[in-house]
């Protein structure tokens, strides 16, 4: 008996790191639930490419890490996915049009000089071999007289080429292009040695916004390769909102119908296995948070189901306890031998379960993932709340006595057969379950 | 440790008796489904037994969520404006967002789902173009979820979940065949096809009536309901497994099979009420997104009790008894 007391402490005192777990840790919600873009970019080769390498892997995430996080809207993913593709998520922006065109811009910056004019008397310009590659770094700055302006800084080899270029050009115009568009084309005064340039917007100059943006993309710099979206799921924050609200009113439906059932059909021991789902539920949520798990619809669809699950053991318990206690045994016998007799079913089938969520979580998709994830913590807390909780407490609240209300059980008194009678056994052995 | 008192309460069903009546009933509902699947595998060009969503095929589905009546005529027009825009079978369909009389609070009455081929576009252009089509016939329609899977994603999704779903049997057979026995094993696997045929049949015979496509969810369904039938397969079997081992003596094979699946009714019932009654919850409550994962779940509940008490424990008896008469007939010989 002292040691089902100290277990009983024990289960309270995690029940309560749970709920402080709980309280101080904020869920992760998936972007099917809160909104947001979840993209999936391929790297496609090409002439040059033939072949996509680790080495490029790695630098495309890094220039689409960038990319992304130039965008200032809180945690994104970006993440390799097999050899060569790019899971990206952003959450709270479920407008992919603006995300999209920010990933596809190719950051382009060309120095040009003139070629002469076409037939309506258009400047012409010609590539000069000096490109956004030869750049160190660039930044937003203002000019003397206070427009905004991109300030560029070349690496040595960009410097020098730099200097020859603007050497050449002394007395003419260079012009700048940014994605194929005109910027600024400056009149070269002498010879730029310093590795340093700077790019006015022209006639109108700058708006700030502008300028961010076009450092924003130099920095991040060229994709190595080109990439594909051959995966694209966004989802409005408010339809997230529509999805965790109904699920939240849908499971708290479900397990009301549940415990009323369960209270119903199985009396004393039914509430017992109210409060041990109820426990049950905090431990997984806990360990959800503790992992962490980001939970998406299919995770709380998964989720939901181990609850099932978990119910499921308590009613294999239940019905194999009121077996014994109908064979006559005493409460502790009939509980403990419950208990035992239904863990190999518990065991077996459980156990096929988890192997089907293992084979889903290799396998499967990122929602998959999701829901095998959470199933398997699920059905695994199960284990332990069905044979550990609800065994300590029926344990506690029946003590070691006979039964002798037998309604706390949902039976008769007519129900209870003495074993003894039924099988020859001396009614002292029978109690304790020697049934020869 | 079986108990023997057990063994002399009364039966309420009788498997061994009815045997021929049991299978009959399972192969009521099951040859419609196989006709489906068949039907669908013959007329189909990619020879699916099911009609494959986006995930597997390929496509992008444009989620519009509305605050407004969406009327039958509406939906007609956006269809005929896509076409004339030059997009090629587009599917549109209203989703009544509204469950069982529970208006979700954010105002969204109705969900307007367009699916059409994959829309490869960097600029959003061909997304705006469908913008325009809607919003030109439901004045609040806000987009709100857009699904885009390439076709080259698609196959391999395709590949991965045939993949997942015979490693899952398989995985399933080794556990039991290593835990119980090969006849066991085989027997479970039976009924586990007998529920993933129900599950996909109905399917079937839904997606050649409307528009119903499965997507990646449906193949987790089919795997928990895959995972769930073996689950009540299983507790009836280790029942058996028990009282035949304390048993055998006293009685036949047949009568422990009867006395096991008596013994485990009222589990395998209550287990089924209660998984139901979340299910649903889930169902009438739930996202509007969720509710074909959820219907496919109920169906393999309801199909994987029905197996288990019906069709892998005749199958188990009738086994035996083959088996019995092979042996009597060696030894006559």
């Amino acid at each position: 008996m002292k040691n089902k007391i100290i277990l009983f402490w024990a289960i309270v005192l995690i029940v309560i790191i749970s709920i402080a777990v709980i309280w101080k840790k904020p869920t992760s919600l998936g972007l099917d639930l809160v909104g947001g873009s979840r993209l999936m970019l391929e790297a496609q080769t090409s002439e040059a490419v033939k072949k996509i390498t680790p080495e490029i892997m790695d630098s495309l995430q890094y220039a689409i890490e960038n990319r992304v996080n130039a965008l200032g809207v809180g945690e994104t993913v970006v993440q390799k996915v097999g050899e060569n593709r790019l899971l990206i998520e952003i959450p709270n922006i479920s407008d992919t049009a603006k995300a999209k065109e920010f990933l596809g811009e190719t950051a382009e910056l060309e120095f040009k000089e003139p070629a002469g004019t076409d037939a309506n008397g258009e400047p012409q310009w010609k590539t000069t071999g000096l490109t956004g590659k030869d750049l160190k770094k660039s930044s937003v700055a203002t000019s003397q007289t206070g427009e905004w302006i991109v300030s560029l800084e070349f690496n040595p080899e960009g410097a020098k080429k730099f200097g020859a270029l603007t050497r050449r050009l002394v007395g003419q115009p260079m012009a700048i292009f940014f994605n194929g568009k005109l910027q600024s084309a400056p009149r070269i005064n002498e010879e730029i040695t310093g590795g340093n340039a700077q790019i006015t917007g022209g006639g109108d100059g700058f708006e700030y916004k502008q300028a961010k943006e076009m450092v924003d993309l130099l920095n991040a710099g060229a994709l190595p390769v080109g990439a594909q979206i051959i995966e694209e799921n966004s989802i409005g924050p408010t339809l997230g909102a529509d999805s965790i609200q109904k699920s939240k009113f849908a499971g708290l439906i479900g397990l009301s119908l549940v415990m009323i059932f369960m209270i119903l059909y199985y009396r004393l021991p039914g509430v017992i296995a109210c409060v041990a789902l109820c426990i049950y539920s905090v431990i997984v949520f806990a360990i959800f948070k503790i992992i962490p798990v980001t939970l998406t619809l299919a995770g709380i669809a998964g989720f939901i189901l181990s609850i099932g699950m978990a119910v499921d053991a308590n009613i294999l318990i239940f019905e194999r306890t009121k077996e014994e206690l109908k064979a006559g045994r005493s409460l502790f016998t009939a509980i403990n031998s419950g208990f035992d007799r239904a863990f190999t079913s518990i065991f077996d089938s459980n156990m096929t379960t988890i192997i089907t969520c293992v084979i889903l979580y290799v396998l499967g998709t990122s929602i998959v993932k999701g829901f095998a994830l959470t199933l398997a913590i699920g059905v695994l807390v199960s284990m332990f709340s069905a044979i550990t909780v609800t065994k300590n407490f029926m344990h506690l609240m029946f003590g070691t006595g006979e039964l002798k209300h037998p309604a706390l059980f949902g039976l008769k008194q007519s129900d209870i057969q003495n074993a003894f009678v039924a099988t020859e056994t001396k009614k002292e052995k029978a109690k304790f379950g020697v049934l020869d | 440790m079986a108990n023997p008192n057990l063994m002399n309460q009364k039966q309420i069903i009788d498997v061994v008796k009815f045997r021929w009546l049991w299978l009959a009933i399972s192969a009521l509902f099951l040859i419609p489904c196989v006709a489906a699947i068949i039907y669908l595998m013959a007329t189909q060009p990619n020879h699916a037994p099911i009609k494959l969503g986006i995930d597997f095929t390929g496509g992008t589905i444009l989620q519009y969520a509305t605050k407004d009546n969406v009327t039958v005529d509406d939906i007609g027009k956006i269809r005929e404006d896509m076409i004339k825009e030059g997009f090629m079978t587009p599917i549109v369909q209203n989703i009544n967002n509204d469950n069982a009389g529970q208006a979700s609070t954010n105002g969204i009455k109705n969900i307007i789902s367009v699916k059409t081929g994959f829309i490869d576009d960097k600029t959003g252009e061909t997304t705006a173009k469908i913008d325009n089509i809607v919003s030109k016939y439901v004045d609040s329609a806000e987009l709100v979820q857009t699904t885009s899977v390439g076709p080259s994603l698609g196959s391999e999704l395709l590949k991965n979940s045939i993949v997942a779903l015979l490693l899952a049997f398989l995985g399933i057979v080794v556990y039991i065949s290593f835990r119980f026995k090969t006849d066991y094993a085989v027997i479970t696997l039976l009924s586990l096809v007998h529920d993933a045929l129900f599950v996909i049949g109905v399917f079937a015979i839904m997606s050649i009536f409307s528009n119903v496509y499965v997507d990646a969810l449906f193949i987790t369904a089919v795997l928990t309901v895959v995972g769930f039938s073996v689950h009540d397969t299983i507790v009836v079997f280790d029942r058996v497994r028990e009282n035949n081992r304390f048993l055998a003596k006293k009685y036949t094979f047949n009568e422990i099979v009867n006395a096991s699946v008596n013994q485990t009714l009222a589990r395998s019932l209550n287990t089924s009420i209660t998984t139901l009654l979340t299910l649903g919850a889930l169902y009438f409550f739930g996202g509007s997104t969720t509710k074909e994962f959820i219907f496919a779940m109920i169906l393999g509940i309801a199909v994987g009790t029905y197996s288990s008490i019906f069709f892998a424990s005749v199958l188990l008896a009738w086994d035996k008894e083959i088996k019995d008469k092979r042996a009597v007939q060696k030894a006559a010989a």
